[in-house]
């Protein structure tokens, strides 16, 4: 409501000067209000659109970050030409779609990537070709350990640590059951995370793999819970972490075992869908800031979307992951010499990033030169359902993936501090 | 390991699968037609009561709306357009219901999207318990459905003139029609009744199962395996196979090495039904 009031507010100042002006001023690159006119700069992107479901959330936010960036001067006068294509959940067509982008177009970054398959089939072919991709959302672990990729959010598995971990510190939980997708590189890679803490804390834990398409969610709540655990980690994508919590509280166990989520079920949604019965009950990690933050960047992402964006594009996660991913971008094609912005130049530009902030972000965002993976974002917030709103119940605090070791490194050895 | 209280968790769903199974296998009977659009026709009817009780409607004009659109939605199809493919093989005339399945995945994608909602009934509150699980007045309330159901249509074929007309209709198509069974009415019907058993179907498994179009439109495979494995003749046995395969569903989740893989259960069931009873069924088709 309060965003909605500033918003009418600034509108009603800016309608006099821009016609359909209906938000808080978006700002945007050098904020000049003059179109860029010089030669395009080719970025391109390859997401998940059509198929399971709709992952373009991330390449949508990106666009109307570039189209603010075009109007208002671009990069030192070039506007950014953004191609966004669609793998339709398909590593085949990822695997022709980076080709058209990288070799036919010629793009000198891939920008806001937001795809299930992508990853898996691309990663090599960017390597060779020599092209940086700052993902706006990595899912499956190949997103993750890949020398050419850096996505901004923290993935499936370091947001399920981050889960685990507050699980431990403010819950109390002494014994844990996972329960993950069985797709491979996905949901055994989480639930192993969660093994491996359980190996090194000492306290019993066990995992359930699930077919998200079955149709029995009550069986899975009673297998659970029959190792009576007081804490059930979730890496559910929303559509199934609703049935498992409804079946959950059928059988009573909202009232007897703390339910928390990996970020995939972190959609505004679902406290309202799952009821009172998970107030204060169900917990999930949050990889980015709230999305109704009043943080100076995140409403200048939520101004951006108005301004630029279609009114149906979802202001959520994944699009807050596209904008990031659009100004870290941004950031990095602004330090180089407009004239001389080629593959080379804009991926080492990007590489040379330290401290992107963001107040989107819990901890300033780097790329991580010459390291064989990235995972820059690993600092997370919890939040629990109450009322139907989620609720900020946790300050940031970095999760406790022991497969992190190798990046807590890196931060420490090049003086970055999470 | 204790596998009672998965027995009672697979009952619920068991029961809808039976439930849409015999409605299905009414349909074929009477028709000739294996309606493949049976799960949508359900979901529509279920998103309908949701989006009522969204707007606050009173939960009995909402189950009523559902089924009455489910059962709409049948009625079009079987008179209108399922007349038109009635001297097409039976492969056809199924695949003309996947055509009808489609369109209406299509619709609740664009009016309701994909996101996952909860239709909850006041029943969900209430609950046995039994061997420490809860059995919800929900489940109780599908699998009594189902047993009345089945008494019913069972009745409904044996005592009433609708009833032979179905039967005759079942054995000989075109001697029926020589000997006076009007074969639009009968089939009309028919589309009626499965259209009445998708809308209580839909409903019972948006609450049970998850309310998503896609979803519950899939769930059809079961009931065909159930009604396979009625050999797409016996009413009872489709109904207990329903049961069955909710159960085994269930059975199976907590054998580890299985356990993933748990959903597959109806397909594996449907094609062994299909290679051991082959014969037979093929018999049943040969006879329309």
């Amino acid at each position: 409501m309060k965003l909605r009031l500033a918003a009418i507010a600034a509108g009603l100042a800016f309608i006099v000067m821009s016609a359909g002006g209906a938000s808080a001023a978006a700002v945007c690159g050098e904020g000049t209000g003059q179109a860029a006119t010089g030669e395009p700069i080719v970025i391109g992107a390859i997401t998940g659109k059509t198929g399971p479901d709709d992952f373009s959330n991330s390449t949508r936010a990106a666009k109307a970050y570039f189209d603010c960036l075009n109007a208002n001067g671009g990069i030192h006068g070039r506007p950014v030409q953004y191609m966004v294509e669609d793998d339709q959940w398909n590593p085949e067509i990822a695997a022709q779609l980076a080709a058209k982008l990288v070799d036919d177009q010629k793009a000198v970054l891939m920008v806001g990537n937001s795809s299930f398959v992508e990853c898996g089939a691309n990663a090599d072919f960017y390597k060779k070709s020599g092209i940086t991709v700052v993902a706006g959302v990595g899912v499956p672990r190949e997103c993750f350990f890949a020398s050419a990729i850096a996505p901004t959010n923290a993935g499936p598995r370091v947001s399920m640590l981050g889960a685990m971990g507050y699980a431990l510190d403010q819950l109390g939980a002494k014994s844990v059951v996972c329960i993950g997708p069985n797709i491979p590189n996905v949901g055994s890679w989480s639930c192993d995370g969660v093994m491996l803490l359980a190996k090194e804390k000492g306290f019993p834990a066990s995992t359930i793999l699930i077919d998200q398409g079955s149709a029995d969610s009550t069986s899975v709540m009673l297998q659970a819970a029959s190792s009576n655990p007081d804490v059930i980690v979730l890496g559910m994508s929303k559509g199934s972490a609703v049935p498992l919590l409804v079946a959950a509280e059928e059988q009573g166990l909202n009232e007897k075992i703390k339910f928390v989520s990996a970020a995939s079920a972190y959609d505004l949604s679902v406290p309202e869908t799952i009821g009172p019965g998970w107030d204060g009950r169900f917990y999930v990690n949050m990889e980015f800031n709230d999305l109704e933050a009043t943080t100076p960047d995140n409403q200048n992402w939520l101004a951006v979307m108005d301004e630029y964006g279609q009114k149906s594009d979802p202001r959520d996660t994944f699009a807050q992951a596209g904008y990031l991913a659009a100004r870290i971008a941004e950031k990095a094609l602004m330090s180089i010499d407009p004239a001389n912005i080629t593959r080379e130049t804009a991926g080492k530009a990007v590489a040379d990033i330290k401290a992107f902030e963001s107040d989107i972000f819990c901890a300033p965002w780097y790329f991580g030169a010459d390291q064989p993976r990235h995972n820059a974002n690993s600092t997370t917030r919890m939040a629990v359902s109450e009322g139907g709103k989620w609720k900020v119940v946790s300050d940031c605090a970095p999760s406790p993936d022991p497969e992190l070791a190798d990046i807590r490194a890196f931060e420490k050895s090049a003086g970055i501090t999470q | 390991m204790n596998f009672l209280p998965f027995i009672i968790s697979g009952l619920g769903i068991g029961a809808v699968y039976a439930l849409s199974g015999v409605g299905l296998l009414v349909l074929f009977r009477a028709t000739g037609v294996l309606n493949f659009a049976f799960g949508a026709i359900g979901a529509v009817g279920a998103h309908v009561a949701w989006q009522l009780m969204e707007w606050d409607y009173p939960l009995a004009l909402a189950i009523l709306a559902a089924v009455l659109v489910s059962t709409l939605v049948s009625f079009l199809y079987g008179r209108f357009l399922a007349p038109l493919l009635s001297y097409r093989d039976t492969v056809v005339r199924a695949v003309g219901t996947l055509a009808l399945a489609l369109f209406l995945i299509a619709l609740m994608g664009v009016v309701w999207g994909e996101l996952p909602r909860r239709l909850q009934f006041p029943t969900d509150q209430m609950y046995l318990t039994l061997f420490g699980v809860r059995l919800t007045f929900t489940r109780i309330i599908a699998l009594v459905l189902a047993i009345v159901v089945v008494g019913g249509i069972t009745v409904l074929l044996g005592t009433t003139r609708l009833g032979l007309d179905m039967r005759a209709l079942a054995n000989d198509r075109d001697l029926s029609a020589i000997l006076g069974v009007r074969i639009t009415r009968t089939e009309t019907a028919a589309w009626i009744i499965t259209g009445i058993f998708a809308g209580l179907g839909g409903l019972l498994l948006a609450d049970l199962v998850r309310l998503q179009g896609t979803f519950l439109t899939f769930l059809v495979i079961p009931a065909i395996a159930a009604a396979i494995l009625g050999q797409l003749r016996s009413l009872w046995v489709t109904a207990f196979a329903g049961l069955g395969i909710g159960v085994a569903e269930a059975l199976l989740t907590p054998i580890d090495w299985i356990s993933p893989y748990r959903s597959a259960t109806p397909f594996v069931i449907a094609l062994i039904a299909v290679m051991i009873l082959g014969s037979t069924a093929q018999a049943a088709l040969k006879d329309r």
